[in-house]
């Protein structure tokens, strides 16, 4: 059939302006699923504590609802005894296992041929060069490393995809970060806070952040999830809650909603 | 024939556990900041690499990197002046506020482990573009540093140490690094020394220059106010002021001021400093900024 | 000109092509169904609402009027939903005005079709209509399409594969009407838990022969809001403030009228408001 418009023409809509290249291109290699969560860390004086639901999502599935995503790093067996430092891993959860195997491996090793555990800071940054290892074939996770100093003060690291890292007082990372993170810039840092009547306008001093009690940032974490399974469908079944102190390492659950 | 057995004599689930090597580098716990990278099994790494990624080129890519900054740095008669905001970003969300744009390269001044007032020896590095690449190959450098130092007992120059970042990122072009650095230091063979080196292999030495997403800001008031001979007050105070431009302005930088002075025996930390407190100040007691009011 | 507005077709579809992300819809990834019994026919559905992977309505209603013995569970685009079956509605009345007669669930759902096959499926309503009518219990599905499905028992939306798969398990051919209640609601808790575009609470209408429709809402509330821990109140004085400016009501009274109410709550608002304490 002869036709008078052109195949191209017909198919997209007449504007003036040049077609797009910003277009995606379509690769028939997609090695990434996103398995929904969020995870949480905030650290105190002497204790630090990181956080995660058990519910793990694909679409609008539910693959399973007690997935566990924080790790205890370097421990003597399975059971994770006599581990200090603990890992949290959010996103695709076949690379976030990997990724917990992979430095799980090391931390042993290390300790096995220098007699010592691995500091948390030496800890930190090996993660971060595992995961730069990957810098073109990334692994799909944002990770929280959590322990304690040499100092015996809470240590909390914050890791991007590709392994920039940071110590922070507290990160929530996930599907819900956008959602409980602000909370805890508020309820931790007390951004946007300020002390009534300490003067007017400008003179109005900031409240400053100190470090929280333990039972306070219990609080916080079981709010923050109570709240984040409210409003993001990701978001539910169980709550994972690993406290460290210098007395060892503490697992508790607790339930969240399931629908 | 002997290709068949060689093929089938070998179960294929052997192929599944990690080689000789890997296992090797598995069990090295401490790792050669190596030049050995995972590859994604396609015919086009780096496309695959900007589909998975690149959030600029599409903005639904399931991988957001951190990104985003404005830093400058400038030489004056009293040394050199480094100044950076401190904000992340990853896409429209703003991930961290408190990032340290500036990273001490060389072996006594890791940063964390000196925390006197006196000037720390050693060359500084600044962070603009992929907070990732930034951090690990700022660290690569450091090594060769140190390296240097102990083979030929006596500091890197600045000329040298850029010169073996920009072939690194040159040996790496097309592969999607993105970094835009600058080395500052002073040096017994240099004196005041400041290059730029980005991820496209470009290395220029120079005077003055701003990076990031925040660059053009902060050379406006740059340029309209530098001097080489201003005095150590006025450069701290001029490095503050172009920052704080940039921060008002541009969307993707803001936090907190990050402000260093390089001198001839190190380089001395002025502060890391919440630019809103810092942003009214100026304003108040300055005047500028009036286009911001709070009249109703 | 009456019906759509295209004039910003070309443009949208331009900004599309180069880039502009579209807005995003509120949805109702949903799970509805509908199932007759001896004497009527009864609807439930879920009360979530989402945007993208957000809760935006944590209680909405997905049951429309469409006459007082029919009735339609909506899934798909909110807006689609709510004014397709409140234009149908409008219709369904004026027809049954022009006829005298009551209305039956099998014109209300020929409307229905029509009206979406003309557009392609760009209209977004999923629907179950159901109701009775003087030739007895109708109970059929619509698709965006246009398509349509009249079944003993149907279940729509993203959690239709949950529900069907308890209504497949469970559904006997002569239920009585608290057996298809407690089925119905059965299925849409499947949803519920099941399906992450579902959740929150279960509304259900029974539709019966000779008798006024009863709506219940929230008939099972398997959601209970979790409570808070600590307490979020902050003292006077926290937030920051650079200026300050007092509208007295005598200023209001110079642009609008003002009128006191009594202190009685009940009547300013209609329905109360869940509100953080």
């Amino acid at each position: 059939m002869t036709s008078l418009m052109d195949h191209q023409a017909r198919e997209t809509v007449g504007y003036s302006f040049s077609e797009s290249t910003a277009g995606v291109k379509q690769h028939g290699f997609y090695p990434y699923t996103d398995n929904g969560g969020s995870t949480l860390g905030i650290t105190g004086s002497d204790f630090a504590i990181l956080a995660g639901d058990t519910r793990s999502t694909s679409g609008y599935n539910i693959n399973s609802r007690m997935v566990p995503k924080v790790f205890k790093i370097g421990g003597d067996d399975e059971t994770g005894e006599g581990a200090t430092i603990v890992l949290s891993v959010v996103g695709f959860a076949a690379d976030g296992n990997a990724l917990k195997e992979r430095l799980d491996t090391v931390v042993k090793m290390y300790k096995y041929q220098h007699g010592k555990p691995m500091s948390v800071s030496a800890c930190a940054q090996r993660l971060s060069t595992i995961l730069y290892q990957k810098r073109f074939f990334p692994y799909y996770v944002h990770a929280i490393l959590a322990g304690l100093d040499e100092e015996g003060k809470g240590a909390l690291y914050s890791y991007d995809p590709v392994g920039s890292y940071e110590r922070e007082q507290c990160r929530a990372a996930g599907a819900a970060a956008s959602l409980i993170m602000p909370f805890l810039d508020n309820q931790v840092n007390f951004k946007n806070q300020y002390i009534p009547g300490s003067g007017e306008g400008h003179a109005l001093a900031a409240k400053k952040p100190e470090p929280l009690p333990l039972e306070t940032v219990k609080g916080l974490v079981r709010d923050a999830f109570t709240s984040a399974v409210e409003r993001h469908i990701e978001v539910g079944d169980n709550l994972q809650m690993v406290i460290i102190t210098k007395d060892g390492i503490e697992e508790v659950y607790h339930p969240l909603k399931k629908d | 024939m002997d290709k068949l057995v060689a093929q089938y004599s070998r179960p294929s689930h052997q192929n599944e556990s990690y080689s000789e090597q890997e296992q090797q580098d598995l069990t090295e716990s401490l790792p050669p900041l190596s030049l050995k990278f995972a590859l994604p099994p396609v015919a086009n790494p780096s496309a695959f690499l900007r589909a998975m990624t690149d959030d600029h080129s599409n903005p639904s890519c399931p991988i957001k990197l951190a990104h985003g900054t404005t830093t400058l740095a400038f030489r004056f008669q009293g040394g050199i002046i480094v100044c950076t905001d401190s904000r992340a970003t990853a896409g429209n969300w703003i991930a961290s506020q408190t990032v340290k744009k500036v990273i001490p390269v060389s072996r006594l001044s890791r940063g964390e482990d000196k925390p006197t007032n006196d000037p720390t020896p050693g060359l500084l590095g600044t962070m603009a573009g992929g907070a990732a690449d930034c951090q690990y190959w700022l660290r690569y450098l450091s090594q060769q540093c140190t390296l240097h130092e102990i083979r030929h007992k006596r500091r890197i120059t600045v000329a040298a140490a850029s010169k073996i970042l920009a072939n690194l990122t040159y040996s790496y072009k097309g592969y999607g690094l993105s970094m835009g650095t600058m080395l500052a230091g002073v040096t017994p063979q240099e004196g005041p020394a400041l290059y730029y080196i980005d991820s496209d292999g470009t290395r220029l030495p120079g005077n003055l220059f701003c990076v990031g997403s925040g660059q053009t800001f902060a050379y406006g008031v740059l340029d309209a106010n530098y001097r080489y001979d201003l005095t150590e007050q006025e450069a701290l105070a001029l490095g503050r002021r172009a920052i704080l431009a940039a921060m008002h302005r541009d969307a993707y930088s803001g936090g907190f001021i990050n402000l260093y002075h390089v001198k001839e025996e190190g380089w001395v930390h002025h502060g890391f400093d919440d630019m809103n407190p810092i942003f009214w100040k100026t304003k108040l007691e300055s005047g500028e900024f009036s286009n911001v009011t709070s009249e109703l | 000109m009456p019906g759509f507005d295209f004039s910003n077709y070309n443009r949208n579809a331009a900004l599309h092509a180069r880039g502009v992300p579209l807005p995003k819809a509120t949805s109702t990834g949903t799970t509805i169904v509908g199932c007759i019994y001896d004497n009527g026919v009864v609807i439930a559905a879920d009360t979530r609402a989402t945007s993208g992977p957000i809760v935006a309505d944590k209680n909405c209603e997905k049951l429309h009027y469409i006459a007082p013995k029919i009735w339609c569970a909506g899934a798909g685009t909110a807006a689609d939903t709510e004014f397709t079956t409140a234009l149908i509605s409008s219709n369904v009345e004026l027809h049954s005005l022009s006829t005298g007669r009551d209305p039956r669930v099998i014109t209300c759902m020929t409307m229905l079709k029509q009206h979406l096959f003309r557009y392609q499926g760009h209209i977004g309503a999923y629907l179950v209509v159901a109701g009775v009518d003087p030739t007895g219990v109708g109970l059929y599905t619509v698709h965006a399409h246009g398509s349509t499905d009249k079944l003993p028992y149907v279940t729509m939306g993203s959690g239709s594969l949950a529900a069907m798969s308890v209504f497949e398990s469970m559904w006997q051919p002569d239920l009585n009407k608290e057996g298809a209640i407690a089925l119905c609601s059965e299925a849409i808790k499947a949803g519920i838990f099941n399906d992450l575009g579902s959740g929150s609470n279960v509304d259900v209408c029974v539709i019966e022969k000779d008798k006024p429709t009863q709506l219940l809402r929230n008939y099972e509330k398997p959601n209970e809001r979790g409570l808070k821990e600590r307490n979020y109140r902050f003292p006077r004085g926290t937030t920051a403030w650079l200026n300050q400016k007092v509208i007295s009501k005598e200023d209001m009274k110079k642009y609008v009228t003002i009128e006191t109410l009594s202190g009685d709550d009940n009547l300013a608002a209609g329905e109360k408001m869940e509100v953080d304490v």
